[in-house]
């Protein structure tokens, strides 16, 4: 009878510990939940432009990391051991695409499953977008090598619309508890771009007439935008130095077309443009292509507060 | 053609400045075999200007030229005392060593400022076309200065092995070297340093012939190296750099020519070029028999300088859909480029293209793209299986070829001859 009753003895503190290590477990699970559903979710992006636009679709409780620091150029990044840490924990990858961040690829292929291409949480914020200068499978006559077109398509303040809904659609699926919150977030980021967006239209019309050169072939999305016209650029193709036929030929068409303005951006040498600018009578603009590359450039929209007050100050528009 | 004349003369004047001191340099470094130490010592400089830079000092300020100036001297020093090592280790060994390290500390200093990278690239990096005379106002004169001080000073300079005279020739040198790969690029200055003198110690004994020779060579070779870098529309420190190498090649091949044998020299560069052309068609054939649709660098270049060669090989049918691709890859290049343009033209003229349209137009030279690259496949393809078919007779040709171009083949074939045609008439 004894030993039967201590036989059951053992068995209910087997039960016991069961149960606890259950309750544990639920615990764990509701708790990660919890951390889910409270928004800590991590994502990761390629530049500060896409963080910028991930942060405005997450809202505070989405943790944004963008993996190239500010002023770097994102086209030429090197990752470091830390980004691979980074990427692992990350959720949610959000990268630039046609190209642009080709560097990513090498971190993708040690990253956990979730954030690999096809997963939810792989965000190519280029899907769906009009892509300018697309040049098939040659070099095209004015520069970029990248066969599926301008990669710098977020200059196009229009472009955050299908950008941000990338993201939403992402976010969405990896956190469907906060799905609406994050839509809600995305329109109200939306309506204050809009507004932002008749503002520069505004202030940038007076530059329409007014004919530009670009250091690099950065922005014909910008350029479609706000109607402004680029007619040419000093260096075609990056990292091959012009060749003296080339600059004779610019500073021919920038003297017959009286174009002054020699748009730079801060990662680019400044000698060649001062070249062509001592040559052409001009001045050199400095403008950001992308969140952090200026001082007060530190969000999407400020990134183009910077540039429209930049090329306006070129112009001598009050 | 007088805006290729304002564009270029200045860079010719930079590039004759810099031939000027460098030739004179570069005979020095010959001699003391110590060819790498220009790349040590811009390294280095640049080096000084990045810690400059992170300290809040701008790029081209008395500051950053400063810390610069005082990085090279430092390595000057550095570079005076590995002479001492140099029985055991090659005093090459120690230069090479400095400027890894120098490229890599500056790399992890750059981590902290990035735009300097930008910087620190130009300053290696410079480009002779952008240089301009404004520049030479503070290089001309110190490089007189310096050259005069060598002029004065060297019998203790090139004689004595002293360790103050070798700070002083390491320190003058980084000077120079310092400013001019800021005007010219790294890759550049190497060779207006190494290549005139190489030119001018193979031709000439005494340091005022070789300096003469040195100097009239880098001063043709700069301004055919200009020319063509204009006329083709090339990068030019690139081009320049090629054309420096071109020069050494052909100082190199005329100098047996006009310094020995003349005839033996020829006969023996004609003997070797016909071993190199059969060697090439031996080559080519077994290529072309083993795998025929592998890419023929031979054929494609025979085909590509005469078109015409297609059409021996191919059948009518092949030459006819072979040029029917061709005919419709270039259509749609064509047709792609007409639309880009038309896009980029409404970013700023007349109506502005709706985002829809853009889009439709954007899908459209993909498409284009892709079916380019389907006629580029189908040219390929034609072309593959129809030197499949013919590899067996073209091989044998190429080998036939090659045979009758080795050196004393035609002999052989004479005297097989000779032994063949008694042994024919015996059997009668």
């Amino acid at each position: 009878m004894n030993s039967v009753g201590r036989r059951g003895g053992h068995a209910r503190g087997g039960a016991i510990w069961w149960a606890v290590l259950l309750a544990l477990w639920v615990a764990l699970i509701a708790a990660h939940g919890v951390a889910v559903a409270q928004g800590r979710l991590s994502v990761v992006t390629t530049t500060g432009d896409l963080r910028s636009l991930t942060e405005a679709v997450g809202g505070a409780g989405v943790e944004v990391t963008a993996l190239v620091p500010p002023g770097f150029d994102p086209e030429e990044y090197q990752p470091r051991p830390q980004d691979l840490v980074r990427v692992r924990k990350a959720q949610a990858l959000v990268r630039v695409g046609l190209d642009f961040d080709l560097w990513a690829d090498r971190l993708l292929a040690q990253a956990s499953a979730s954030v690999r291409r096809g997963m939810p949480g792989y965000v190519d914020a280029s899907f769906g977008i009009a892509t300018l200068d697309v040049r098939g499978l040659s070099i095209g006559g004015d520069g970029h090598a990248h066969g599926s077109g301008n990669p710098h398509y977020w200059l196009d303040p229009r472009n955050a619309e299908i950008i941000t809904g990338n993201i939403l659609a992402a976010l969405a699926q990896i956190d469907p508890a906060n799905a609406d919150a994050y839509a809600a977030n995305r329109l109200a980021f939306l309506a204050r771009l809009d507004v932002k967006l008749k503002e520069w239209d505004q202030r940038l019309a007076g530059l329409r007439s007014t004919p530009l050169v670009a250091y690099h072939n950065s922005w014909p999305y910008f350029a479609r935008r706000f109607r402004l016209e680029f007619i040419g650029t000093v260096e075609p193709k990056p990292g091959v130095p012009p060749s003296p036929a080339h600059l004779a030929s610019l500073i021919g068409m920038m003297n017959a077309r009286g174009a002054r303005i020699i748009v730079r951006q801060p990662h680019e040498p400044t000698k060649d443009a001062a070249f062509v600018a001592q040559r052409t009578g001009g001045l050199v603009a400095v403008l950001a292509a992308s969140v952090g590359a200026l001082p007060n450039a530190d969000d999407y929209v400020s990134l183009f507060d910077v540039n429209v007050a930049a090329l306006r100050a070129a112009a001598g528009v009050p | 053609m007088t805006d290729a004349l304002t564009l270029l003369w200045p860079a010719f004047v930079v590039a004759i400045c810099l031939v000027g001191i460098h030739a004179y340099f570069g005979i020095e470094v010959l001699r003391r075999k110590v060819i790498f130490v220009d790349l040590a010592l811009a390294q280095i400089a640049a080096l000084g200007a990045t810690v400059a830079f992170l300290l809040g000092h701008p790029v081209q300020s008395a500051a950053a030229y400063g810390y610069s100036l005082s990085f090279t001297l430092a390595a000057a020093v550095l570079l005076t005392f590995t002479r001492a090592w140099s029985a055991r280790i090659p005093q090459e060994a120690l230069i090479g060593v400095i400027y890894v390290v120098a490229a890599a500390a500056a790399i992890l200093l750059i981590d902290r400022a990035p735009q300097g990278a930008e910087h620190l690239k130009q300053i290696l990096t410079g480009n002779i076309v952008t240089s301009g005379i404004d520049e030479l106002v503070f290089i001309a004169p110190l490089y007189l200065a310096i050259a005069a001080l060598h002029a004065v000073l060297r019998r203790w300079l090139a004689h004595s092995a002293s360790v103050a005279w070798d700070f002083l020739f390491y320190a003058t040198f980084g000077l120079v070297v310092t400013s001019s790969v800021a005007l010219a690029g790294v890759l550049l200055v190497f060779s207006f340093l190494i290549i005139p003198a190489a030119i001018g110690v193979l031709y000439a004994d005494t340091l005022a012939r070789q300096l003469a020779i040195g100097w009239f060579a880098g001063a043709m070779t700069s301004a055919a190296g200009l020319a063509i870098s204009f006329a083709f529309d090339l990068p030019t420190g690139a081009t320049m750099v090629c054309a420096f190498g071109a020069a050494l090649a052909i100082a190199g091949v005329l100098y047996p020519l006009l310094c020995g044998d003349a005839r033996l020299m020829a006969r023996h560069v004609g003997m070797a070029l016909r071993w190199c052309a059969a060697i090439l068609l031996v080559g080519s054939a077994l290529w072309l028999v083993a795998i025929p649709r592998a890419d023929q660098p031979l054929l494609d270049v025979a085909e590509y300088v005469f078109p015409a060669l297609r059409s021996g090989y191919l059948s009518r049918v092949e030459f006819a859909t072979y040029e029917d691709a061709r005919r419709y890859a270039e259509r749609h290049r064509v047709e792609a480029e007409r639309l880009n343009a038309m896009e980029m033209r409404s970013r700023s003229q007349g109506d502005a293209i709706d985002d829809v349209t853009v889009q439709r137009i954007s899908s459209f030279l993909k498409s284009y793209g892709e079916m380019r690259r389907g006629e580029e496949f189908v040219m390929h393809e034609v072309r593959s299986r129809a030197r499949a078919r013919v590899r067996w007779p073209l091989g044998v040709g190429m080998v036939v070829l090659a045979l009758l171009l080795m050196p004393g083949a035609l002999g052989l074939l004479r005297q097989g001859a000779t032994r063949l045609r008694p042994a024919a008439r015996e059997p009668k």
